[in-house]
């Protein structure tokens, strides 16, 4: 039998999603199983033994992890050591100044990853201009001295001006490998080679936080998955890019936030199979939901971000998280208005509905009271308790003096009202009008609040993909493999910097290493300003020509350019393999029940007018007065706003 | 249930209520992509907000407290000159809604089908706005004409035609021309935002709605804000604090407070503070206000919503003439900065001795440290020690009150500038101690790579910040040269190879140890 089953896996906080995608047929599969927090692992493999998973089949596996995002929220990783500048060794703790909340004057920042008391000064001193302060190899000895004496289980190295002389800090990581064997060094100026020393610190320390773990976590997850007879996983990084376990081990900080980056992948792919090109995505969970942007069919990838407090300025597909969920709890506040949120039922006790001992309503009640969530059909093992989520939301609505109609109603406006701001606010802020994209809500929670959701942004075109409820593990199997090098440049886009940039451009392709395709990027500003845009580039072009695209893309993003030198700060470089060609396609006899509108997943044409709801396969969808959606050829629905 | 005011709908007051923050919000993200100088863009030193049609203000997006409840004075001073519908209005005149001269507002009439139907407002801190030396914070000003152009509300546009009369008067007094003009042009696309986002607003909802659905939220705020008042009902409490010198003498100004709760109202009686001096720490009563309000805010939930319905619950007091009741022609430059930071420090501590629970005194100040030299000038802030309270220790390193700009980084500033960083450190050890710590300050040491000259205009280096509940007050702040102990207040000729240092104050600690 030949291997022709790609498959994505995502780790979510309560359920594992699995996808398996034939990649001759376009047909796909999905599996579920609940997730098991000690090691994530032990869901994946419980997951890969699925029937859907024939494992002679499988040619290829693909992962998206929150090993690293639950290690920097429970503060559960590596001891580190720092090893910082002489005057410099604070840089953790003084963040960038700016404090946690501006009126709750008690809120602190979270603890930084390393303790005052596990930082080691280095007498030495780069500036701008050159080294005005030597590091002598007994002031290097020293340094690995006192590394021995704290015992640490890895050492971070971040010295000022780092990205452009990297000299002391690989003279010192040998002196500490020398001095202490065995243990791990991780540099600054290979981690982030890019000014701007407490962020390029802060994303070196969260990588020898994380590296340790990750790398325990993946080899156990290939020792159980070649016991199935699979190939080894891949795992996809921040940046939406998939990379195999042994590489994903040293770039640990890179995979921070690998399961949100599959979900916006996902629905790219289904933007380009429908034949759009920009768009908003909405992925909405039990307690949070992610807004991403599709621009030209492709995530939007950015450096910079923050996780668990920690700032981690790597490459990352935007993804902006919003707490409100199918799970955020109605309340009446002090001054007598109903509240949706930020509260949330969690995945326990979880909605009324759920008869999971939950008491107060939640919105996923509200749709049930409201006639959306039908009890007849509800996955995942769980009964609807209708009448109990009907019954709380009418003792909220009595409190306000309405009917529980209204009350329902006004509870699930009042979680788009929250949701649409974010929509709006990655837009707008990017220079992009949201009533120029589509609209791609999936998630449990998406296709019940697309309508709702595009109609208060002015949007005219929703899609709802297939496989709605488990589209990030879709988006992981179609991951192609990626390779990113960094390395910062600090000059001026004229015609001295081309033989550097030629320069760079090799060295850092040499550097990603791997097959594919390279591409780069270009981080520029106008001399003065503290902010990079990210300029698409490659060694055919001169420093010149990218002055002028920096200048057309700051006019098109901000509406000015300026009469300023043009600095060119980083490049990145990304090289891709060939993502796997999979077309998706409805299959399987129609299993369409115009009377009940049930999607059963198979062959079907139909067009269904609002106000409807129509049951998918893993979600529900809501198709408001004003909308018709018709049934997409690879599954998933399109929905219009007529007139 | 109880009777809520008509017009009340409790299930549309939160959606109209995002509704209007996301549209203030969008002017503020307009402002910033726009905005030329560092100040705006990267510090966010600049607020936006939306006015219904009456003048109060339904929303404001605040990146730092100093604007809050200080915008509605603007578009006070404005409605005063008559304004026809569509016009645009620009001012910086403490004694006619402004704060201090490079807070520029424009300030735009949203008008629908002739009909004035709005406001949309947008403070911005320009980097200068000419006057005796650049940055227009001179120190030792005594009178506001030293301290750059003055702007009462004149119309800078209407509709979309700029004035070019009034703007080219306006360049014309300013050291940076180009940066100003491209900052003014931000505000005046980040006005154009609010218009549209109103005007879209009311035509989705109907003008009816939205205009009782406005009454309806602000009143629901101030209730919100009564409610929490009425909790301390019957309490007063007074305190007195001062600032360490004017910038020309070094002679105390003092600051008094009484405050009293009662009938859900909030009274804040300055009775007792310094006439206005000589120097520039004079402030108008917009600052008194906005430290009232942000005082206030932070009795209160995070996610209250931003308007006027705060201000509406409180009653100030403030002899006219006095230091935060300033009038023409007294200098204010520094009233923003550093009288703000003490209006809201005696505040606290009156909250305090009225007992209620608040946060021991931070470090008071923002620490303006300002470098110049041929062709350059690089000003900043330094963050420091928040005083701690009964619910933890103080945050270290970072800006307390008024203040939340960030820093500058140590590469990026010696990349940009001839000053080199020997050191930036948390200053340990100087949060006041207690059963839970203050917040520690902050150590910078600047070496000048080239002669220049530093302006420090600095506070709490006589005064510490002051401990609650038997915890310890924090360490005053320091600034030496070379070592050397140098004035809170100087402005210093540097030659090559010259280290000034800032040691900024910690916060002081809760409860006895």
């Amino acid at each position: 039998m030949t291997r022709t089953l790609t498959v994505g896996i995502d780790v979510g906080g309560t359920f594992t999603d699995l996808v398996a995608v034939d990649h001759e047929t376009g047909h796909a599969t999905a599996a579920k199983v609940l997730t098991t927090p000690d090691d994530q692992g032990e869901g994946v493999a419980t997951a890969l033994r699925a029937p859907a998973v024939g494992e002679a089949q499988v040619a290829r596996i693909v992962h998206g992890t929150t090993v690293v995002t639950n290690m920097l929220l429970e503060r559960k990783g590596a001891r580190v050591v720092l090893c910082a500048t002489r005057g410099a060794t604070d840089l953790l703790q003084l963040r960038r100044q700016e404090r946690a909340a501006l009126y709750d004057l008690a809120r602190d920042h979270p603890a930084p990853l390393v303790s005052r008391r596990d930082v080691i000064a280095v007498c030495e001193r780069i500036e701008p201009q050159g080294t005005t302060h030597t590091l002598t190899d007994t002031a290097a000895l020293a340094v690995a001295d006192a590394v021995a004496g704290l015992a640490p289980d890895i050492v971070a190295i971040s010295l000022l001006h780092a990205y452009q002389d990297p000299a002391h800090e690989k003279q010192l990581a040998r002196a500490i490998t020398a001095r202490v064997p065995g243990v791990a060094v991780v540099c600054s100026s290979e981690v982030l080679p890019e000014i701007r020393e407490y962020e390029r610190t802060a994303t070196t320390v969260a990588e020898a936080y994380a590296r340790p773990g990750v790398a325990r976590y993946l080899s156990r997850l290939g020792d159980r998955v070649s016991a199935l007879g699979m190939p080894l996983p891949g795992v996809v990084t921040s940046s939406g890019g998939m990379r195999t376990a042994l590489e994903a081990a040293e770039g640990a900080a890179s995979l921070a936030l690998s399961g949100p980056a599959g979900g916006v992948a996902g629905a790219a792919l289904v933007v380009r199979a429908a034949g759009f090109s920009n768009a908003l995505s909405i992925d909405i969970g039990g307690t949070s939901a992610d807004v991403g942007l599709i621009l030209g069919g492709q995530p939007l990838v950015e450096a910079g971000g923050m996780v668990a407090g920690v700032p981690i300025a790597l490459p990352r597909v935007l993804v902006e998280t919003v707490s409100a969920g199918g799970g955020s709890l109605g309340w009446i506040d002090d001054g007598g208005a109903l509240r949706v949120g930020p509260r949330s039922a969690g995945a326990r006790p979880g909605p009324v509905a759920f008869g999971q001992g939950g008491t107060q309503p939640t919105v996923t009640d509200a749709h049930v009271a409201a006639g959306h969530i039908r009890a007849s059909r509800f996955g995942a093992g769980i009964t609807l308790h209708a009448d109990a989520a009907r019954q709380a939301v009418a003792e909220l609505a009595a409190r306000l003096g309405v009917s529980p109609e209204r009350c329902a109603g006004a509870m699930i406006e009042t979680a788009d009202a929250e949701m649409a701001r974010a929509l709006r606010r990655v837009s707008v802020a990017r220079g992009i009008d949201p009533r120029s994209c589509v609209l791609v809500a999936f998630g449990g929670g998406g296709p019940l609040h697309a309508c709702g959701l595009a109609d208060r942004l002015g949007m005219t075109k929703i899609l709802v993909p297939p496989f709605a409820g488990v589209l990030s593990a879709l988006g992981l199997a179609v991951a192609p493999e990626q390779r990113v090098a960094l390395a910062s440049v600090m000059t001026l886009a004229s015609p001295g910097a081309d033989e550097t940039l030629v320069r760079l451009a090799r060295d850092t392709e040499t550097r990603a290493g791997g097959s594919g395709v390279a591409s780069w990027v270009l981080r520029a500003r106008f001399r003065g300003q503290g902010h990079e845009l990210e300029v698409p580039w490659n060694p055919e072009q001169n420093a010149e020509w990218l002055g002028r695209s920096f200048g057309a893309l700051h006019q098109a993003r901000y509406g000015f350019t300026l009469d300023a030198p043009v600095e060119l700060v980083s490049m990145r470089c990304t090289v891709s393999g060939q993502a796997p060609g999979v077309v998706l396609q409805r299959h399987g006899p129609s299993a369409w029940d115009a009377e009940q509108l049930r999607d059963g997943g198979g062959m079907l044409d139909a067009t269904v007018r609002g106000p409807s709801v129509i049951d998918l396969p893993d979600a529900t969808l809501l198709v408001s007065d004003g909308w018709t959606a018709h049934a997409l050829p690879m599954g998933g629905w399109q929905l219009e706003r007529l007139g | 249930m109880t009777t809520m005011p008509s017009g009340f709908d409790p299930l549309r007051l939160t959606v109209f209520a995002n509704a209007v923050a996301m549209i203030a919000e969008e002017m503020g993200s307009v402002l910033e992509r726009g905005a030329l100088s560092p100040n705006i863009r990267e510090r966010r030193d600049a607020s936006c907000a939306l006015f219904d049609a009456q003048g109060q203000m339904i929303a404001q997006a605040a990146h730092i407290p100093v604007h809050l409840g200080a915008m509605p004075e603007a578009v006070r001073a404005v409605r005063a000159r008559s304004p026809g519908p569509g016009d645009v209005f620009l001012l910086n005149d403490p004694n006619h809604g402004g704060s201090h001269l490079p807070d520029l507002t424009m300030v735009e009439v949203i008008a629908s089908e002739g009909v004035t139907v709005g406001y949309a407002a947008v403070r911005a801190h320009h980097a200068d706005v000419g006057g005796m030396s650049p940055g227009s914070m001179p120190r030792g000003a005594t009178e506001l004409v030293q301290e750059g152009l003055i702007v009462p509300p004149v119309r800078i546009a209407t509709g979309d035609a700029w004035n070019d009369d009034v703007l080219s008067l306006v360049l014309a007094n300013v050291r940076t021309p180009e940066e100003r003009l491209g900052d003014l042009r931000a505000q005046r696309a980040a006005c154009a935002a609010g218009r549209e986002g109103w005007l879209r607003l009311r035509e989705r909802d109907t003008p009816e709605l939205v205009d009782a659905a406005s009454v309806a939220l602000l009143d629901y705020t101030e209730r919100c804000v009564r409610a929490r008042l009425e909790t301390l009902g019957g309490r007063s409490g007074t305190a007195a604090d001062a600032l360490e010198g004017d910038g020309v003498s070094e002679d105390d100004v003092p600051v008094c407070v009484r405050l009293t709760v009662a009938n859900g109202t909030l009274e804040v009686d300055f009775t007792g503070t310094s006439p206005m001096v000589a120097g520039n720490v004079n402030a108008p009563l917009a600052v008194a206000r906005a430290a009232a309000v942000f005082v206030l805010r932070t009795l209160m939930p995070d996610d209250l919503p931003t308007n006027d319905g705060i201000a509406r619950a409180i009653r100030l007091i403030a002899p006219e003439g006095s230091a935060v009741n300033a009038r023409w022609p007294a200098a204010v430059a520094a009233g923003n900065v550093e009288m703000s930071q003490r209006v809201t420090d005696t505040l606290f501590a009156a909250f305090a001795s009225a007992g209620v629970e608040v946060p021991a005194q931070g470090q008071g100040t923002m620490n303006n440290v300002t470098f110049g030299g041929r062709g350059w000038t690089f000003y900043e802030t330094l963050g420091g020690g928040q005083g701690a309270s009964a619910r933890g220790p103080g945050p270290s390193a970072v800006h307390v009150g008024m203040s939340n700009t960030r820093n500058t980084p140590i590469e990026s500033l010696e990349h940009a500038y001839p000053l080199r960083i020997d050191e930036y450190a948390l200053r340990a050890g100087s949060g006041g101690g207690g059963t839970h710590g203050g917040g520690d300050g902050v150590v910078r040491r600047y070496r000048a790579l080239e002669a220049c000259t530093v302006t420090l205009v600095t506070e709490r280096r006589r005064h510490a910040p002051r401990g609650a509940a038997g915890g310890g007050d924090g360490a005053t702040g320091q600034n030496l040269l070379n070592g050397t102990p140098i004035p809170a207040k100087c402005r210093l000729e540097l030659k090559a190879g010259d280290v000034v240092s800032v040691l900024t104050p910690g916060g002081g600690g809760w409860g006895r140890r």
